[in-house]
């Protein structure tokens, strides 16, 4: 067994993980600007409000997306908003349903009166905008196969004038298709949840503000755990993060220091 | 431990086995996400597309105007075969005129007026400050639109223009890219933490 210079890198990181995730120390966490908007636009909603939660992701990014859907669900059910859940990704329908479940539980809400899941609807574009016109045709049965009017929650609802705002909760360009088709025709409020590697692609629709208020990866989550005051994947996560920021940036400075030296000594 | 909790933790040392090289145990475990990734994903689209969508109400509810979709999607496998292959270009055509008919409108909305009008935001505030966010976003605009123009040699001032718009450029490219370390870093923790904490049981 020859060890390589990368596999020392990567036996430093995983060392360096293993042993800050076994000290259960808890930073303390500033929370910034982007994930308090996201925070007290919730908030600010009257108790009741309707919010639909389209879980956009695959299965892959759980990790990073699961802290994050956790920490927005219970905000949304501890406020008393009525949520409506669906999902644009295949892989991303079950995940969706059983966080639903499991978080509307924690806070003892109600399926068919204080949450419902729709399931998935292919196709994401003509689904968006389908439901735009009737949320009835586009899921004439939910997740389970009860019919669309046996929920009390679904009563109400047509289509989205009937939704205070939608939350994305996504690891890739679908919340785009959210902004640019229900945003823009339909007017509803769209706030994403997405992984730490799309906040730049959202960062030109949050200035121009086609898109209200945004909350990304892991930190994004740690803030929303700390500003709820629970202790979730992200607050716990945050030192082992940090922990290996520093470990690239060192690394990185080493790189460096190793590159300059051996130019100097070639001239 | 149960079963599953057992099964995700020996999945998750097989695909991280791949950091020291490719081996069969990555490779079994990579096989195993695709398979079930494809199969999951087949079940779901064939059950709430092809069934909710067109079989049931076709079949069961005699809905006969979906039997234009039915055979335009028909008209696709007739690629198959090469005295059929221009039938398919009747569906594709459908495809691409009603999307480019959805979305032209849409995109030219969302993502150049209103863009448009987030870049050239007023550059001074009520009390005759300058605010220096539509500042910045203003020159890096400019200077980028700067570096991608190529009618003309970069040299002089448009060679100056275009200096200050690869700088925008590099520190876009620099934050995406941090940020997706972070995202990535992210995943790998989420995992550690599953071994550490369900798998191991070394954290409670």
């Amino acid at each position: 067994m020859k060890l390589e210079q990368r596999h020392w890198v990567f036996l430093g990181l995983f060392i360096l993980i293993t042993l800050v995730m076994l000290i259960k120390v808890r930073p303390d966490i500033s929370v910034s600007n982007q994930t308090r908007k996201m925070y007290a636009y919730i908030d600010s909603l009257p108790s009741g409000s309707i919010l639909l939660i389209s879980f956009d992701h695959e299965a892959s990014s759980l990790p990073e997306i699961r802290p994050l859907a956790q920490a927005v669900l219970s905000h949304a059910f501890e406020k008393g908003h009525r949520l409506i859940g669906m999902a644009l990704f295949a892989e991303g329908t079950a995940i969706g349903y059983r966080m639903m479940q499991d978080v509307a539980a924690q806070y003892g809400r109600n399926p068919g009166t204080d949450f419902v899941y729709l399931g998935f609807k292919p196709q994401f574009i003509a689904a968006i905008l389908a439901m735009g016109e009737s949320f009835e045709q586009t899921f004439p049965e939910d997740y389970l196969g009860n019919p669309y009017r046996s929920h009390e929650l679904l009563t109400t609802v047509s289509n989205y004038d009937d939704i205070a705002a939608m939350i994305s909760i996504a690891d890739g360009s679908l919340t785009t298709h959210w902004i640019e088709y229900a945003g823009s025709r339909y007017n509803l409020t769209v706030l994403g949840a997405v992984t730490a590697a799309m906040v730049t692609t959202y960062d030109p629709y949050l200035a121009s503000g086609q898109m209200t208020c945004m909350v990304g990866g892991l930190r994004g989550a740690a803030e929303y755990e700390s500003l709820l005051g629970i202790e979730g994947g992200g607050s716990r996560g945050m030192l082992a993060q940090t922990a290996s920021h520093l470990y690239i940036i060192l690394l990185v400075v080493i790189g460096n220091v190793i590159y300059f030296r051996s130019r100097r000594g070639s001239k | 431990m149960d079963w599953s909790t057992l099964i995700a933790g020996l999945l998750t040392l097989a695909i991280l086995t791949f950091l020291y090289r490719d081996n069969p145990l990555y490779k079994i475990a990579e096989s195993l996400l695709i398979g079930v990734s494809i199969g999951y994903t087949l079940v779901i689209v064939w059950s709430s597309t092809l069934v909710d969508l067109l079989f049931d109400p076709l079949f069961s509810q005699g809905k006969m105007a979906l039997l234009i979709p039915f055979i335009l999607g028909l008209l696709m496998f007739s690629r198959f075969h090469r005295r059929t292959a221009s039938l398919s270009r009747i569906p594709i055509a459908v495809m691409i005129g009603s999307g480019a008919g959805i979305s032209i409108p849409v995109m030219v909305e969302a993502r150049i007026l209103k863009q448009m009008s987030a870049t050239v935001a007023p550059l001074f505030n009520s009390s005759g400050i300058p605010d220096i966010s539509s500042l910045v976003i203003i020159t890096g605009v400019i200077c980028t639109l700067g570096y991608f123009y190529f009618s003309r040699e970069q040299r002089g001032l448009l060679g100056g223009i275009s200096r200050i718009g690869t700088y925008f450029l590099m520190i876009f490219f620099g934050t995406t890219f941090g940020y997706t370390v972070m995202s990535r870093m992210s995943t790998f923790i989420g995992r550690m933490e599953f071994l550490l904490t369900d798998f191991l049981g070394l954290t409670r």
